[in-house]
């Protein structure tokens, strides 16, 4: 007696789970502008890689007599996969059934996908389109209700992911609730532009708590998600967001028990760019474009930004240097003078974190006039997220240079080293405990005061300190371990990049401060 | 066609204003010229186009996200 008949049933019930919401459904998801999870997963991956877990999950109907009467295939589609040739765990939502909404072996399936990705040690791609929960579950009567007491908290596995695997989240459709959580708790965070919103809840029930009619666009469309920092990038469309994914994942280690993948580099290391030379402006108050810098010193086209809207006076992104992935960060001085706001302060603690997580070597460039002042400022409660990113800093256990390029005051400036920084400076760099304009007005108050013509004092001794500033002492005192040639930058990080290379086979594994959302 | 605002990405005041109203200009061309934090910040024109409406003058105060200027794309 063969098995013959099983086998049939078995084959015949995987063609049905991957018929997902029906040709119904499905031509709904392309009118929206959007691919279906099964279409979005075999673009992402390398062709035909894809090797599904759960290939026939389902909840069947059955009739009186036993015989099934339908087949709603669940809805997370969930396996392993290659990027580039190197393995990831892949897992999403199928908006073509129930509008994404969790249905039983769907629900189990999603929770599965962290735990699939940090037991077999591969970054995770999640692709989210869905809504989350639903009352709907909710109304069964009678039985026992909720989970039992002694139940793992559902969302350990969420957390303790981030500090074992890369996690990069996709958002190609609506995403509110509990999806909305996990898209944050990421690494690296896409929606598409025209065709996402993130959303913790939705219009109905915005309208029904607050009384505001708003659409969803309106309350979590891109345009609004690129400044929240929710999401780090926009991408025009699903193949740029997949694009943009597989690029992340190009930077960094496949967990934290190993190195980030160093390539073979043919931009010149010795390159010397001569713009660098006159990058930074004599005058104190022309502002200069700092990621004209940054792509200058590091490996040609290698420098992936993130998070370019959100705390814009902070530039953080990463890049390679000699083929050496690096994070990469920098004040933005057109942007209040590049200084630490709120916003900023957060984008800089969380990409740190990120760095240290996966041992990647950070490069700062310095161009720090202190923590954002002013009215906003104060209530945006500054000083606190400043203060993490100065901790972030001081604890930071990664290989790390600093490029003084121009400004360097107040606490903020400490943010910018981390134990053991190698040290460099620029002809153009200025430091102190407030920037000369503000400071000498504080410092000087009776001086000033007392004089016939106060401004025009205030103005002499601006101009009398701002004469005796000099690079040179810094260098003679050993403040920096060199005071180089802009054009050099990159020859001297090149070379620092070999120096470490036995300090990064020493730092894999787990940091005892990983990232948090 | 198309009206494009122009706004402010920091606040500050307005320094110099560097074209009037009518001027054809090309995207990324200074408009005008914010001061924050003792720093000249330029704000460039995001289209090309001509200037339909200039919204401040020197010596404003601005606010982020505050529209300082309209072109007609």
């Amino acid at each position: 007696m063969s098995w013959e008949p099983e086998v049939q049933e078995l084959n015949r019930r995987r063609h049905l789970a991957k018929q997902q919401g029906g040709p119904t459904g499905i031509a709904k998801q392309h009118a929206r502008g959007r691919l279906t999870i099964r279409e979005r997963i075999a673009t992402l991956l390398d062709p035909g890689t894809f090797q599904e877990h759960g290939k026939a999950t389902a909840t069947p109907d059955y009739d009186a007599n036993d015989q099934p009467t339908g087949f709603v295939p669940a809805n997370y589609v969930v396996g392993f996969g290659a990027i580039d040739g190197r393995r990831v765990v892949v897992g999403g939502e199928d908006f073509t059934l129930k509008g994404g909404s969790p249905n039983a072996a769907g629900l189990r399936k999603s929770v599965y996908a962290e735990h699939l990705a940090v037991q077999y040690k591969a970054p995770l791609v999640r692709m989210l389109e869905g809504g989350g929960g639903s009352v709907k579950g909710g109304a069964r009567r009678g039985g026992t209700v909720g989970e039992p007491v002694f139940s793992a908290p559902r969302f350990r596995i969420i957390a303790d992911a981030m500090g074992q695997v890369p996690i990069a989240s996709i958002a190609a459709g609506a995403v509110a609730g509990f999806p909305a959580g996990r898209l944050v708790a990421s690494h690296f965070s896409v929606m598409t532009r025209h065709t996402a919103q993130i959303l913790i809840g939705g219009p109905a029930l915005v309208e029904r708590a607050l009384g505001v009619k708003l659409t969803k666009d309106e309350l979590g469309g891109a345009h609004i998600h690129a400044k929240s920092g929710i999401v780090d990038n926009v991408a025009e469309d699903e193949a740029d967001a997949f694009a943009q994914t597989r690029r992340f994942l190009s930077y960094l280690p496949s967990h934290i028990g190993e190195r980030a993948p160093r390539r073979p580099c043919d931009d010149n290391p010795n390159r010397m760019e001569p713009e660098l030379l006159t990058a930074v402006p004599r005058e104190d108050n022309a502002g200069f474009d700092m990621r004209a810098i940054v792509r200058c010193v590091m490996d040609v086209d290698s420098f992936f930004e993130l998070g370019a809207e959100f705390g814009p006076s902070q530039i953080a992104g990463l890049a390679r240097l000699a083929g050496q992935p690096v994070g990469v960060l920098a004040n933005d001085c057109r942007v209040y003078a590049g200084a630490m706001t709120a916003q900023a302060a957060q984008k800089y603690r969380r990409f740190v974190e990120m760095c240290d997580t996966f041992h990647l070597p950070i490069v700062n460039f310095v161009d720090q006039p202190g923590f954002m002042i002013g009215p906003e400022a104060e209530r945006a409660g500054t000083i606190r997220y400043g203060m993490a990113a100065v901790c972030a800093a001081a604890q930071a256990s990664v290989p790390w240079a600093s490029i003084q390029v121009h400004k360097g005051f107040g606490v903020a400036t400490a943010a910018h080293y981390a134990p053991g920084a190698y040290v460099l400076a620029w002809p153009s760099v200025q430091s102190g405990a407030l920037p000369l304009e503000g400071g000498v007005a504080v410092a000087f108050h009776r001086e000033i005061e007392g004089a016939a013509d106060p401004a025009a004092k205030r103005l002499e001794l601006e101009e009398r300190l701002r004469a005796a500033r000099s690079p040179f002492p810094r260098a003679e005192s050993f403040a920096v371990h060199e005071l180089i040639d802009p054009r050099e930058t990159r020859p001297v990080l090149c070379e620092w990049i070999e120096w470490i290379q036995p300090l990064l086979e020493d730092l894999t594994g787990a940091t005892t401060f990983p990232m948090r959302p | 066609m198309a009206l494009v605002e122009v706004e402010s990405e920091v606040t500050g005041t307005v320094w110099k204003v560097e074209t009037a109203v009518g001027d054809v200009v090309e995207e990324g061309d200074v408009l005008l010229i914010l001061e924050s934090m003792k720093m000249e910040i330029p704000v460039e024109s995001p289209v090309s186009g001509t200037v339909a409406d200039l919204l401040v003058q020197p010596e404003d105060p601005v606010r982020e996200d505050q529209v300082l200027a309209l072109v007609e794309a």
